[in-house]
């Protein structure tokens, strides 16, 4: 059997996501490269291997991670949730308030003797999402019950968001308009969405007036001056133009893989900002698959979602892939000037190790869904 | 409605919205990219990309054979931003003493690491943005001080700025340094770095860059970069051996005789090139450098050395013949009230003697009283002689390679502006009265060195562009003949009879004989006429070997203060030790010791009894230049030699018996032997002596044994 064959039968489950994460992963390599070769400059003396090799790395274990959680049972899942749940509690306590600093945002946490730093709300993130599912689909005979059904599912989400954000409120609502949408697509009552929204809106206002007095810990000065900075600047800011210019300079085919310009000026061009370096050194044509490959996935996990027996995989493939689609929609959504600045990466392309990695696994777990569809249907 | 179609109508729901909202993005990202394109590139291109000029290298002055007059090298220039707002304070101070050491040990000697640390913190706290370090850092310096402390952290965090700084250095320091001169900001152009500057500069480039942070340029690709273009070379006649030693007898006359500056110039006779050209001006501190180029721009009044003119004028005209005599009065005469004198002891003890001897003495009265007779007494003469100045063309400029020669003066015939008078053409004929620059005086008597045809001095040969040819300068005659033959050949023994005989006959030599003629000019003589302390200019302009020229040069020092005034021994001298030097140097322009009839050869040394193929032999002695009589008709020959005479004669080889070889090279005893078949069995080396069969005994194939010498 030759290799591909090989692949081919190793690979199974939805295989236009599996060329999906391939080709994300494949543009991820070639922009993240291209995108460090700036700060490779400034800080490994023009090593830009220092960066390629580290990025392959997390790339080629992100696919790897892939795989693994694709041969899981998706229905382990379910059972793992409610315990990484709780765990994330605590440990995004801790991150808020002795969390590393990073550009000037306590997001991550480094596991002690090893030094490598993660988010911890991305394990957050993905313990809510699956807790989510899991609650919708085993509530679904009673799911417009307030009591037995609304409340548990939205105490973790208020919990969960409320805690990630003071340090990084863009992830926040994404997670929290994720989950708004699986209530949604799981049949909760309208009014109860609507109240969950409300009281969104009061956590947010809370957690802006408790800034006044904990800047060190909620950021809200950042979060009001980007804003101002959106609504008055028609230009944008800095970044923003930035962001423009490198978009222009790509007109329809780009200036080539490696040529961009704007890498040397943009702050983090390698992850907020990398939709528009692809789309300097590939020009519309790249920025068109990138929006395309997302877009597409979103429809592979709903076509997942029509042939899925059972209510849990469902859900969980709708919330994965609203978590990863939204998360890339508002990343782009940042480039292009349609919302105010964020933190958000392009999950699977741009660089750094936890995002790569739940990343990863959010792929795993909808393949690992569309596995077993297959072999049941 | 079941569940799974409520759920599944929620869901495309959800899936229009994803879509429609990726529509949207795409949507902006075309309006950005397209509709507002435009905009946001040209943005990019005013913040990022500058239109840089790329400045061209500047070409080299060359000597004749190709050593470097002037080059261009790098150089950068260092400088120190304490107060870069990119440096982190703790840098500077975790950097600062070990920088402060580095600096005093390395760059700057007059600092101790403790007074350099102060100086620094001094320019720190003073704002400075700028602090030189050192202007003119080599390229390894520059390498070196990268690697300091905190320098090392480049220029944004480390203040560290380096500018380029190209400066032009001349190999040969101040050998010609005027001649070569300079281009600088805020002077007038000097030399030929000036005269050529447009060929030496090249032509700038001009590049699209992208600027990248801390100032780092990324060319942009572009149709429309112009790429520098690097200057071209020039190639000078200067031969800088010739220079050196012009240079230094010029710098030893002065020094010896204390003089206020001197000229001195070699010109190749016939070609016009100049070969050497020294400037030396006193300094303030009574050194001697060169700090103008007094053979092009200084126009004085020359005195005796224009007597040749006046002697062609006479000649030319046929007035006087060299052996025709004139009184000279005892070396003193007045023309309407004005008195002139000789200077030649002599002078004062003769009265009529030839014209020949009148300028060999370089009598001033005789000079005078001669032109006074034939022109100025003549009607119409004063315009005749003025007329025949002109024809030795010493009313115009030589247009040599370098701004600001001077113009050559001569009075027109009773012009009021020119303020002519009744004395003006006899002091004229002694060169007063008219003024001339050392270089356009050297042409005429390089003219006559030439046999008559002028040629135009000219210092640059050609235009190199990477070592190609691209322009030849090749010499110009000015003019064909300035005087006829008759009269050239006359002036010419006149400059040698100064030498033998005259003014200069202390400076003759037995090793060559040289041609020339003294002048000892008092500076602005109407003026200081009457006082003690009269200037002098002494001068000698000549050329050598007198038989057949090839250097004429002239020597002009102004203002000698000690060891003499006159021309003969103040520029004279120096004249001496350049022409001997220059003359020791080219080995061409010796006489062969061993010119003479070759002596017969010893009748032992020629070839005899040598045998070989005839033509092979008529070759050598053809090429030895032996006489010889040929009276062989074969193919194979032998040489006998008489007592005088050389004879080729036959020598036959027959194909049937064993033929006779001895004499021959080995090679062609070989050849006939082998081809008879025999077997060759040798010793020894050298031409064959022996054979062990005797010759004309019948071919049998026998083994035959050669003895060669």
């Amino acid at each position: 059997m030759s290799l591909g064959n090989r692949i081919y039968a190793e690979l199974q489950g939805d295989r236009s996501i599996w060329m999906i994460v391939i080709v994300l992963a494949i543009f991820s390599v070639l922009a993240v490269y291209s995108a460090t070769g700036h700060i490779a400059f400034k800080y490994r003396e023009g090593n830009t291997e220092a960066y390629l090799v580290k990025h392959l790395f997390f790339i080629v274990g992100g696919l790897v991670l892939t795989y693994l959680c694709y041969l899981m049972h998706y229905t382990q899942y379910s059972k793992a949730a409610p315990v990484l749940l709780i765990i994330s509690v605590p440990l995004l306590i801790y991150t808020v308030a002795f969390g590393v600093e990073v550009n000037e945002a306590r997001r991550w946490l480094e596991i002690p003797f090893v030094g490598i730093k993660f988010q911890t709300s991305d394990i957050a993130k993905l313990a809510l999402i699956v807790y989510v599912a899991r609650a919708i689909s085993s509530k679904q005979e009673y799911i417009k019950d307030f009591n037995s059904a609304f409340l548990p599912i939205l105490v973790p989400v208020l919990i969960i968001c409320g805690l990630i954000a003071p340090a990084d409120l863009s992830t926040a609502i994404m997670l929290f308009l994720t989950c708004v949408l699986m209530m949604f697509l799981g049949r909760v009552s309208f009014k109860y969405i609507l109240l969950l929204l409300f009281l969104g809106v009061v956590v947010f206002t809370f957690l802006v007036a408790l800034g006044q007095f904990f800047p060190d810990f909620i950021r809200s000065g950042t979060w009001v001056s980007r804003l101002q900075e959106f609504m008055n600047d028609p230009d944008g800011g800095y970044q923003i133009q930035h962001a423009k210019i490198a978009i222009a300079n790509g007109e329809f085919f780009g200036s080539g893989p490696g040529n961009s310009a704007m890498r040397n000026y943009l702050p983090a061009p390698f992850s907020d900002f990398i939709y528009s370096i692809i789309c300097e050194e590939y020009g519309l044509f790249g920025g068109f698959i990138i929006v395309g490959l997302y877009l597409m996935f979103f429809f592979r996990c709903v076509t997942v979602v029509t042939r899925s027996p059972k209510a849990f995989g469902a859900m969980l493939v709708l919330g994965l892939g609203l978590s990863v689609t939204l998360q890339a929609l508002a990343n782009i959504a940042v480039s292009v000037h349609l919302v105010p600045v964020t933190g958000l990466t392009l999950p699977m392309v741009s660089m750094g190790g936890t995002s790569i990695v739940f990343s990863s696994i959010a792929f795993g777990m909808v393949l690992s869904v569309s596995r077993y569809i297959e072999k049941t249907t | 409605m079941d569940i799974k179609n409520e759920v599944l109508i929620r869901v495309y729901v959800v899936l229009v919205g994803v879509i429609l909202f990726g529509v949207l993005l795409f949507a902006q990202t075309i309006n950005i990219s397209v509709r507002q394109g435009e905009k946001w590139r040209t943005i990019g291109e005013s913040l990022y990309v500058d239109s840089i000029v790329i400045e061209a290298e500047r070409g080299n002055i060359l000597t004749e054979d190709g050593s470097l007059l002037a080059t261009s090298l790098p150089f950068f220039e260092i400088r120190f931003d304490p107060n870069s707002t990119a440096m982190n304070p703790e840098d500077w101070n975790n950097n600062i003493d070990s920088l402060s050491v580095m600096l005093a040990r390395y760059v700057n000697n007059a600092y101790t690491p403790g007074g350099m640390r102060e100086e620094l913190e001094r320019a720190r706290a003073e704002k400075e943005r700028n602090y030189l370090i050192k202007r003119n850092a080599t390229y390894i310096e520059k390498e070196m001080m990268s690697r300091f402390p905190l320098f090392n952290r480049g220029q944004m965090r480390g203040g560290f700025i380096v500018r380029p700084n190209p400066k032009r250095e001349r190999p040969f320091k101040e050998l010609a340094y005027r001649t070569v001169g300079y281009v600088r900001d805020g002077h007038l152009p000097v030399g030929l770095e000036g005269y050529y500057d447009k060929i030496l500069r090249g032509a700038d480039g001009k590049k699209l860059m992208f600027r990248a942070p801390s100032n780092t340029y990324i060319p942009v690709e572009d149709l429309t970069a112009i790429e520098p273009k690097r200057g071209d070379d020039i190639v000078t006649s200067i031969d800088i051996n010739l220079q050196d030693i012009t240079h230094d007898a010029l710098l030893r006359g002065l020094k010896y005789h204390q003089a206020k500056h001197g000229t001195a110039v070699l010109m190749e006779v016939k070609t016009g090139k100049i070969k050497a050209i020294a400037n030396l001006g006193k300094t303030e501190n009574d050194g001697y450098f060169e700090i103008y180029n007094y053979a092009v721009g200084a126009s004085t009044e020359p005195g005796s050395t224009y007597k040749l003119a006046t002697m062609m004028a006479l000649l030319e005209d046929d007035y006087v013949d060299l052996d025709d005599s004139i009184d000279i009065e005892k070396g003193k005469y007045t023309f309407y009230e004005e008195e002139m004198l000789d200077s030649s002891p002599e002078s004062f003890q003769s009265d009529t003697i030839s014209i020949r001897r009148a300028f060999e003495i370089s009598s001033n009265v005789g000079m005078g009283k001669l032109v006074q007779k034939y022109y100025g007494d003549q009607k119409g003469g004063d315009e005749k002689y003025v007329e025949r100045l002109k024809d030795f063309n010493l009313h115009l400029p030589t247009n040599i390679e370098i701004h600001g020669e001077a113009a050559p003066y001569i009075k027109t015939p009773y012009s009021k502006d020119d303020d002519w008078s009744g004395i003006s053409l006899p002091w004229m004929s002694i060169g007063y009265e008219v003024r001339i620059t050392p270089l356009q005086l050297l042409t005429l008597y390089n003219a006559v060195a030439n046999g008559g045809r002028m040629m135009k001095p000219y210092l640059v040969t050609e235009v190199r562009s990477f070592d190609q040819t691209v322009k030849t300068f090749k010499p110009k005659v000015i003019k064909r003949k300035i005087a006829s033959e008759q009269t050239i050949l006359k002036v010419q023994q006149l400059l040698e009879g100064v030498v033998e005989t005259g003014t200069a006959n202390k400076l003759k030599t037995n090793e060559y004989k040289f041609a020339g003629k003294t002048g000892t000019a008092q500076i602005d003589y109407r003026k200081f006429r009457a006082k003690a302390n009269i200037k002098y200019q002494a001068s000698f302009a000549g050329y050598f070997p007198a038989e057949n020229p090839v250097y004429s040069c002239i020597v002009v020092v102004t203002e000698p203060k000690q060891n003499g005034i006159y021309g003969g021994e103040v520029a004279g001298p120096i004249f001496r030790e350049i022409a001997d030097k220059a003359f020791a140097s080219r080995h061409e322009l010796h006489k062969a010791i061993n010119n003479y009839r070759r002596p017969v050869l010893a009748k032992n040394k020629l070839p005899d009894f040598d045998a070989g193929q005839q033509e092979d032999i008529v070759e050598v002695l053809n090429y030895l230049d032996l006489t010889y009589e040929n009276e062989a008709e074969s193919e194979w020959a032998i040489i006998r030699a008489e007592t005088d005479t050389l004879s080729i004669l036959n020598r036959s080889i027959s194909d049937d018996v064993v033929p006779n070889v001895v004499g021959m090279g080995l090679r062609d005893a070989m050849y006939i032997l082998e081809n008879r078949e025999l077997k060759v069995v040798v010793s020894g080396s050298g031409r064959v002596r022996k054979q062990s069969i005797i010759p004309g005994t019948p071919l049998k194939g026998q083994t035959i044994r050669l003895t060669l010498n």
